[in-house]
């Protein structure tokens, strides 16, 4: 995009996940052309989007357009996407004699539309099927984050008319998305908690002169910055193992600043008059979605150490 | 040269020359030895045309773009050919020099130091003087025949072997704090210089500490503005940690890679490795950001010190690996191999102390880049 295209896309985008709700949203992210963005520059559309939904706690069916157009479906955007249950990456179904079972989640978007796509593990590779989407199960979960309207998703299908799929590629874009949606609420927390510091007054003075207060604040800007560094040199160098990395880290880098923001906003931050709570529920469950950051830490180590390589250097 | 050509050919370079450049001695060698294999480096590269590359034609560079220099230690670091640490000196030294000596001066003397035929040192910290640069006492005075110096530096890394010294002087009152401080060009053969080398922790030598008793510099030899130093010291603490940490970044990369080949099944927690190398990674993605913001003509700042935590932080967490899946090696291995485990291993307890420690670095970044103002 150019500069002034961007500058422009940006401030749509913020605009529209700051006044919007989750149901309005969809709606305007068209007005916007975000899914044309999708196509022409998807590095921006993705990291713009989500990272703005993060810092609106917002939610809009973008992951299941971004996933759908990773897996190749030709829908107009009138699909969703299955996803796995928390903390895997694996697709949600397997296909064995004939029929998929399907156990998976899906965000609200699943009992929005007609169509839903399910991805299954099946001998020759991952599958894909497009069914209705009265043939699943849904089950909607309350949880943690009853804002995100998650449900869970069950289902035995016909597998007959499966077509092979990519789903690495695509959960690996996903995992980007979701990465860049825990950086846009591990900012929005460092955020609550520095106002919090400034204006917060005991012993006389603001508690953001206290060094214990100042280091944990820091420390939350380093791990914010670490995972978006990250995040912006996976989209340059794209592997389903630099996703999983970025992913990791902007997981482990939330939940962190979600442990200093709770502590340095105290009392406030414990009660539901102060936004924080949402981002804290937030940050939980979307860490774990496309593969939690400790499962992907773990993997990470796991597979160097029976390789005994590092995996490819970041060239400069 | 563009930084894909220059890839090429000191690639190629270093192919040709591998067996001339290679280390004479196994292991961690002692630092006479490193030291020894730095100037041989060097030498050779600036020889080459390479180690010029990256710094401005009035200095006695080829010009180009900072990459290549980036290039050039990353790759001697990753292949074994130099200590990053002491490589990367020359990343602070010489843009002092060059933004800041009157330009004959810089002329002169900065191909000696990036041609290896020099080793320079940087006198900033004192024993009153750690964190609180402000605070320094080295005192020099004005008379006719020049300044008069009498004070004494600590941590002066490689002050025994060095012909040159960057030093950090009060010339204001003592209360004058950052405001009274001066920058100068010290030739170490003055007379009134005592060095003494101060053996740490990790076995070597590196550091020292300086003595200046009645030591006379030539009025000529002040860098900047008498009574400025303070702000070329800020000024150059964030090459501090752009150019040198990539370089670091290069030797963090080798060793862990390392590790992860010699370890035996089952000593290393999979989660600490994941980890580390997510942080490694995160470093090296940010620092590359770092280089190419440098090379844009960009004006870096405050943010660097959230470089500078990264890689102290991805330095520990791998050397903590090290003294759990090699801890036998470190703890009792007397070959060379194990003890350049140990010695780097205790060289890495040092990365949130030394070039600022970590807790300078979190205020750096509380009172720049978050704002939250005054600490008291």
């Amino acid at each position: 995009m150019e500069a002034s295209e961007l500058e422009l896309f940006r401030r749509g985008i913020r605009h529209a996940t700051e006044t919007c709700g989750d149901e309005a949203l969809d709606a305007a992210l068209d007005e916007l052309g975000w899914r044309d963005a999708l196509v022409a520059d998807r590095n921006t559309a993705v990291s713009l989007l989500f990272e703005a939904q993060g810092s609106t706690v917002v939610d809009s069916s973008a992951l299941d357009w971004l996933l759908a157009a990773a897996l190749g479906g030709q829908d107009g955007g009138r699909t969703s996407v299955v996803l796995p249950l928390l903390r895997r990456a694996a697709p949600p179904g397997r296909v064995s004699a004939g029929r998929c079972e399907v156990h998976g989640l899906g965000t609200r978007t699943v009992a929005r539309v007609d169509e839903t796509v399910v991805v299954a593990e099946a001998d020759g590779g991952p599958v894909a099927f497009t069914v209705k989407a009265s043939s699943l199960e849904l089950r909607p979960v309350r949880g943690l984050d009853p804002a995100l309207g998650i449900v869970e998703v069950t289902g035995d299908l016909n597998a007959a008319a499966g077509r092979p799929v990519d789903w690495e590629a695509a959960a690996s874009v996903g995992q980007l998305a979701v990465g860049h949606e825990l950086v846009g609420l591990a900012r929005a927390m460092l955020e609550l908690a520095r106002q919090h510091a400034l204006d917060r007054v005991q012993f006389g003075r603001p508690i953001s002169s206290f060094q214990a207060i100042r280091h944990r604040l820091a420390e939350s800007l380093v791990a914010v910055e670490a995972a978006d560094g990250l995040l912006a040199a996976a989209w340059e160098d794209p592997s389903p193992v630099m996703a999983a990395m970025a992913k990791g880290l902007a997981g482990r880098s939330a939940r962190a600043v979600a442990r200093h923001a709770q502590q340095v906003l105290a009392g406030i931050g414990f009660t539901t008059e102060h936004p924080l709570h949402r981002y804290v529920r937030r940050t939980i469950v979307i860490d774990q979605l496309l593969g939690a950051s400790s499962v992907l830490t773990r993997q990470l180590g796991e597979d160097v150490l029976e390789r005994g390589t590092l995996p490819p250097t970041l060239p400069l | 040269m563009e930084l894909d050509a220059f890839k090429v050919a000191v690639d190629a370079w270093l192919d040709e020359h591998e067996r001339e450049l290679a280390c004479d001695y196994e292991g961690v060698g002692t630092l006479d030895q490193q030291v020894a294999q730095l100037r041989k480096v060097m030498g050779m590269a600036y020889a080459a045309g390479f180690m010029r590359m990256g710094w401005p034609e009035r200095a006695g560079g080829l010009g180009g773009s900072n990459l290549l220099r980036a290039y050039l230690g990353e790759v001697l670091t990753a292949r074994d050919l130099v200590e990053a640490g002491i490589y990367s000196l020359p990343e602070v030294l010489a843009p002092t020099m060059i933004d800041y000596a009157p330009e004959a001066l810089a002329a002169e003397m900065v191909p000696k130091l990036l041609s290896g035929d020099e080793i320079w040192c940087q006198g900033f910290s004192e024993p009153g003087t750690g964190s609180n640069l402000g605070s320094l006492a080295c005192r020099a005075t004005h008379t006719d025949a020049g300044w008069r110096i009498n004070g004494q530096k600590v941590w002066t890394s490689l002050a025994q072997y060095a012909q040159r010294c960057v030093l950090l002087t009060r010339t204001g009152t003592p209360e004058s704090a950052h405001r009274g401080i001066t920058a100068m060009f010290i030739d170490m053969d003055s007379p009134g210089i005592t060095v003494r080398p101060i053996e740490s922790m990790h076995g070597a030598e590196e550091f020292c500490e300086v003595f200046y008793d009645d030591v006379v510099v030539p009025l000529d030899r002040v860098l900047g503005e008498v009574d400025g130093g303070w702000s070329i010291a800020m000024d150059l603490l964030p090459y501090e940690r752009s150019t040198a940490l990539w370089h670091r970044a290069s030797y963090l990369h080798r060793r862990l890679g390392q590790l992860v080949s010699a370890a035996a099944a089952g000593t290393l927690d999979p989660t600490a490795v994941g980890e580390a190398t997510q942080l490694l990674w995160a470093f090296r993605a940010r620092s590359r950001a770092t280089q190419r913001r440098l090379a844009a003509g960009e004006t870096l700042g405050s943010e660097t010190s959230i470089d500078k935590v990264l890689v102290a932080t991805a330095e520990q967490a791998i050397f903590d690996l090290v003294a759990e899946g090699l801890g036998p090696d470190v703890a009792t291995g007397d070959d060379p191999v194990s003890a350049r485990w140990r010695a780097e291993f205790l060289y890495s307890r040092a990365a949130t102390i030394y070039g600022g420690s970590a807790e300078i670095q979190r205020n750096i970044i509380a009172r720049r880049l978050l704002g939250l103002g005054d600490d008291r």
